[in-house]
């Protein structure tokens, strides 16, 4: 990208000089440009179409209009940090906009939504199609198009909005006053997901880099410690990147593990081994007068686990500093000293303000494994040995649990220390490079997990699903569903488990595609009802209770280990079997750290 | 009176068969040239618009057929008796099957697609096959009759989600992206079925007046278009060794074969009613997804069969009658389904 296409950092204006109205860019040009992204093929075409809209925003809107520009197409509606959320149901969604565009939702949106596959593609469609709503809808040429900050304002309050029909009337106000393009836009902002356009978080960034002509390192040192694109682009606007640096209370996106490709390929000498444990990540923010606890995605988890919250604060006072661990929230026996499974720690999970009663039956622990800051002083930068060295040394003086870290020599011995995970009820290994720095967001090869498949069920193919990028054509996407066909309790002969999308090889999805033409039954959009024939063998990491799927449990990680070509819809397993083995993974009894004594996974505090 | 299946639908009382090829048929009408409409018996005795056996012909149809002029309302005894099938039982000498009137009204789908309408005394029936209204430029255009009793009426796009812009909008489109490609040193690709869309791209991108080259498969059937008075433009059957810089069209399934990879920058638009949801534009990496069908959308239907005012209507080759036969019933009519299990070999195309 040339010089000429910088957008000049410091030049945005940044308000008012005087007593002019201030330019605020609007929301619509904003959107139309996103939908020429998503018709744009190629990241580089992506990108310089970003920059011109960043140009044209330092002409026609503030500083501010910029920042919420790169927040909306990467973040969507609010600042990760901020902590704020805003979901709206997608039933209340479409019933609204049935309502509104006068079709019944059950005969006409359902089947609607069914057939492009999305619920907000489908609202901008009828929103644009439906003579009835076209004509409730506000001539766009002689109302005040919503600018970016008034969206901003507006999705502000729908996360204050408590009550559903306070929802409903802010939805109500968007109906009356955006595009059908606006609408979708702004639901997909909101979600929280993908604008589905092509051009995610990743590119922002290195589109930021181009435009402030600096390192891609160096931008994403920023994100960071300022935990957001958004903060990012502002320091990149405002031509101060440099002082881009942490500060208390904003979360640090986490250093993430990629998968173990080959044991046989490890640096032994230079990796150290912890125990995966089974728990929710967690990031502690402790100063004198303040605890934060921050989720894997940066929201607060400090209502949640008050009572880790009046541990770090007793330890915050016994070290008088302060300090940022990361770390792993475990459901954790205090008088038997054992781990407790994660389906019981998965009742305190969305619990705010958990009842003491609550924290009674699942008391929770804190178990730090690395150490961020300590004092207000940055120790991300330095290696894993020197960020362990003080972890250990805080967690002793302030008698905090840690995880246990060991080295081994071989592959084998490797192998028999993920055998003894396995026994202690814990996940796998995660191995560690010694000299490496905490590394942000991506998955880095210096933290890999090494894990097994927790089992595999036989499962029959229900919907197949059209890929897209380079599996576009075939089907490559499945829905599985387990067998209850001798259930009563219900009436169907196969339920959903499960969506995998990889674990086959080409060749055989060549074949399955070919296959899977001859049970077709239905087709709605980019998806095929299939008449049940084709049975796949299931990996998954572990099963979960999930009280909104009809199963009533979700498998995570599912993945095709096999293609049964030898199996028919009679061999598929049942619900009851995936109830048996969620039941016996609950009822398994993990060792107790005393008994482990220097094999434990977890150092706790003496006494 | 209908009997519906095998592909098709067979009126039972007139021994006459709509899109298939019943085996008790005397007569089969074919409503256009697609494969799914094409008879599998390849010696029946066929009734037809004139390009439409023209595009049989070229598809290697042999048997027996008639042309029936546009609007011209036509005996079914007097075609019985041009295929020399009996019309009365031998010896007792009375008749085996019921005369009708039989009219063709053109279909808008593609060249030669026709509508039949069938009258008797139990009165009129008017089979739409494939259509689109307002026409496709590429055809003889579209006309409806008056009133109808029964309305058998496809619903390919049977959902609110679908309603096609003017054709004039999306031609000015597909004009600058081409225009755009080939300014830029690359070449455009469209992406329409060999028969009917192919020249339909061709058609409206001929004022741009630059070669293009159709798929060797969609070729021969440019001849009938031509001598139809439909203008295609410098037209060339595809060169692998001189694609380059010219303005291509084929089918879907060139994607994946070969067609064209020595082109060093190709950039491909579809173009399909099916190309207004996101999810087939992403299925098949397309740099655009251009929304030009050749089925009326779901809005045309709703007029259509407000304007006939049938008593009845039967909707065919819908993924979602239900929803058709909902909105239908809203303004007052009877609706039902047809299930033809009709093979959507064409779906693509849309």
């Amino acid at each position: 990208m040339g010089k000429s296409e910088q957008v000049s950092s410091g030049q945005m204006s940044s308000g008012p000089g005087n007593s002019e109205p201030v330019k605020r860019y609007p929301f619509r040009k904003y959107c139309e440009v996103l939908d020429r992204l998503e018709q744009t093929r190629g990241t580089k075409a992506k990108q310089t179409l970003f920059v011109e809209l960043l140009r044209d925003i330092q002409h026609h809107g503030t500083l501010e209009d910029g920042v919420l520009a790169c927040r909306f197409v990467s973040e969507g509606a609010f600042d990760p940090t901020s902590g704020l959320t805003g979901r709206l149901g997608a039933r209340s969604q479409g019933m609204w906009v049935s309502e509104y565009c006068e079709i019944d939702y059950d005969k006409v949106f359902k089947p609607c939504r069914t057939a492009t596959g999305s619920g907000s593609e489908t609202i901008e469609l009828l929103l644009t199609n439906m003579p009835h709503s076209g004509s409730k809808q506000a001539q766009p040429d002689t109302r005040t198009p919503w600018t970016l900050h008034d969206m901003d304002t507006s999705f502000g309050l729908m996360a204050r909005a408590k009550k559903s029909e306070d929802k409903r009337a802010l939805f109500e106000q968007w109906l009356k006053t955006l595009t059908p393009l606006e609408i979708k836009m702004a639901l997909r902002m909101l979600g929280g997901g993908s604008l589905r356009i092509g051009f995610e978080a990743r590119s922002l960034l290195q589109t930021l880099a181009k435009v402030s002509g600096s390192s891609l390192e160096h931008i994403r040192y920023a994100h960071m410690v300022l935990g957001s694109v958004s903060e990012t682009a502002r320091f990149v606007f405002e031509d101060r990147l440099d002082e881009a640096s942490f500060s208390m209370f904003r979360p640090i996106a986490f250093m993430l593990a990629s998968p173990v490709e080959s044991l046989e390929a490890l640096p032994w000498a230079s990796v150290r081994l912890e125990e995966k444990l089974d728990g929710v990540r967690c990031q502690v923010h402790a100063s004198v007068d303040r605890v934060e606890l921050y989720s894997r995605d940066l929201n607060p988890l400090t209502q949640t686990f008050p009572d880790v919250v009046v541990e770090m604060k007793r330890a915050q006072s016994s070290l008088g500093g302060s300090f940022v661990l990361d770390g792993e929230v475990l459901a954790f026996d205090p008088s038997t000293k054992r781990i407790l499974p994660f389906l019981d720690l998965q009742k305190r999970l969305g619990v705010k303000k958990p009842s003491s009663t609550l924290m009674n039956d699942v008391p929770v622990i804190f178990v730090a494994y690395d150490l961020l800051v300590l004092d207000e002083k940055e120790a991300f930068s330095q290696s894993l040995e020197q960020r362990r060295s003080q972890l250990t040394s805080v967690c002793e003086k302030a008698s905090l649990p840690y995880s246990r870290q060991f080295e081994v020599a071989t592959p084998q011995q490797c192998q028999r220390a993920f055998e003894q995970a396995l026994s202690h009820g814990n996940e796998g290994l995660m191995i560690k490079q010694v000299d490496s720095p905490y590394a942000f967001g991506q998955r880095s090869h210096h933290w890999q997990k090494l894990k097994e498949p927790e089992g595999a069920l036989d499962t029959i193919i229900m919907y197949a699903h059209a890929g897209s990028g380079k599996r576009g054509g075939t089907y490559s996407d499945f829905t599985l569903g387990v067998a209850v066909a001798n259930d009563d309790r219900f009436s169907e002969s196969f339920i959903p488990i499960g969506k995998a999308y990889g674990g086959y090889t080409n060749a055989e999805l060549r074949r399955l595609n070919q296959e899977l033409k001859k049970l077709v039954v239905e087709k709605f959009g980019p998806t095929l009802s299939l008449r049940p024939g084709l049975v796949v063998e299931l990996e998954f990491d572990s099963i979960q209770a999930n009280k909104r799927t009809k199963a009533g449990y979700t498998l995570r990680f599912p993945r095709f280990r096999s293609i049964r070509w030898d199996l028919g819809p009679d061999d598929v397993d049942t619900l009851q079997e995936v109830e048996r083995l969620a039941q016996a993974k609950s009822m398994l009894t993990r060792p107790s750290m005393d008994t482990l004594a220097d094999k434990a996974p977890i150092i706790l505090p003496n006494g | 009176m209908i009997s519906s299946g095998g592909h098709g639908i067979f009126l039972k009382d007139f021994h006459l068969s709509l899109d298939n090829s019943h085996s008790e048929a005397d007569v089969v009408f074919v409503s256009h040239a697609h494969a799914d409409h094409l008879p599998r018996n390849r010696s029946c005795a066929v009734v037809c618009s004139a390009p439409t056996l023209a595009f049989m012909r070229k598809r290697g149809y042999k048997g027996d057929a008639l042309v029936l002029d546009w609007q011209t309302p036509t005996s079914l005894n007097t075609i019985r008796q041009h295929f020399g099938v009996p019309c009365t039982r031998k010896g007792s000498g009375e008749s085996v099957s019921r005369e009708a009137t039989l009219t063709l009204y053109p279909a808008g789908h593609i060249l030669g697609s026709a509508m039949i309408l069938v009258e008797s005394e139990d009165g009129s029936l008017l089979y739409t096959g494939d259509v689109k209204t307002p026409a496709s430029p590429a055809t003889e255009g579209v006309a409806w009759p008056s009133t109808v009793d029964e309305l058998i009426i496809e619903a390919t796009f049977g959902l609110p989600i679908y309603k096609w812009k003017p054709t004039h909008e999306i031609q000015q489109e597909m004009l600058s992206f081409a225009q755009e490609t080939l300014e830029a040193g690359e070449t455009p690709l469209f992406l329409g079925y060999n028969l009917g869309k192919g020249q339909e791209i061709l058609h409206l991108l001929e004022p741009l007046d630059h070669r293009k080259m159709i798929h060797g498969g969609g070729f021969p059937y440019c001849e009938v278009y031509q001598q139809a008075g439909i203008t295609l433009g410098n037209v060339e059957p595809y060169n692998r060794e001189t694609c380059e810089g010219a303005i291509l069209v084929g089918p879907t399934s060139v994607l994946s074969s070969g067609f064209a990879s020595n082109v060093e920058r190709l950039r491909v638009a579809q173009c399909s009613g099916w190309a207004a949801l996101a999810s087939r534009r992403t299925q098949l990496n397309l740099d655009r997804g251009f929304a030009l069908s050749d089925h009326l959308d779901f809005f045309e239907l709703l007029d259509v069969c407000d304007a006939l005012q049938p008593r009845k209507i039967h909707i065919t080759h819908s993924p979602t009658p239900d929803v058709v036969a909902h909105f239908l019933e809203q303004r007052g009519h009877q609706a039902q389904f047809l299930d033809l299990t009709m093979q959507q070999e064409e779906e693509l195309d849309g």
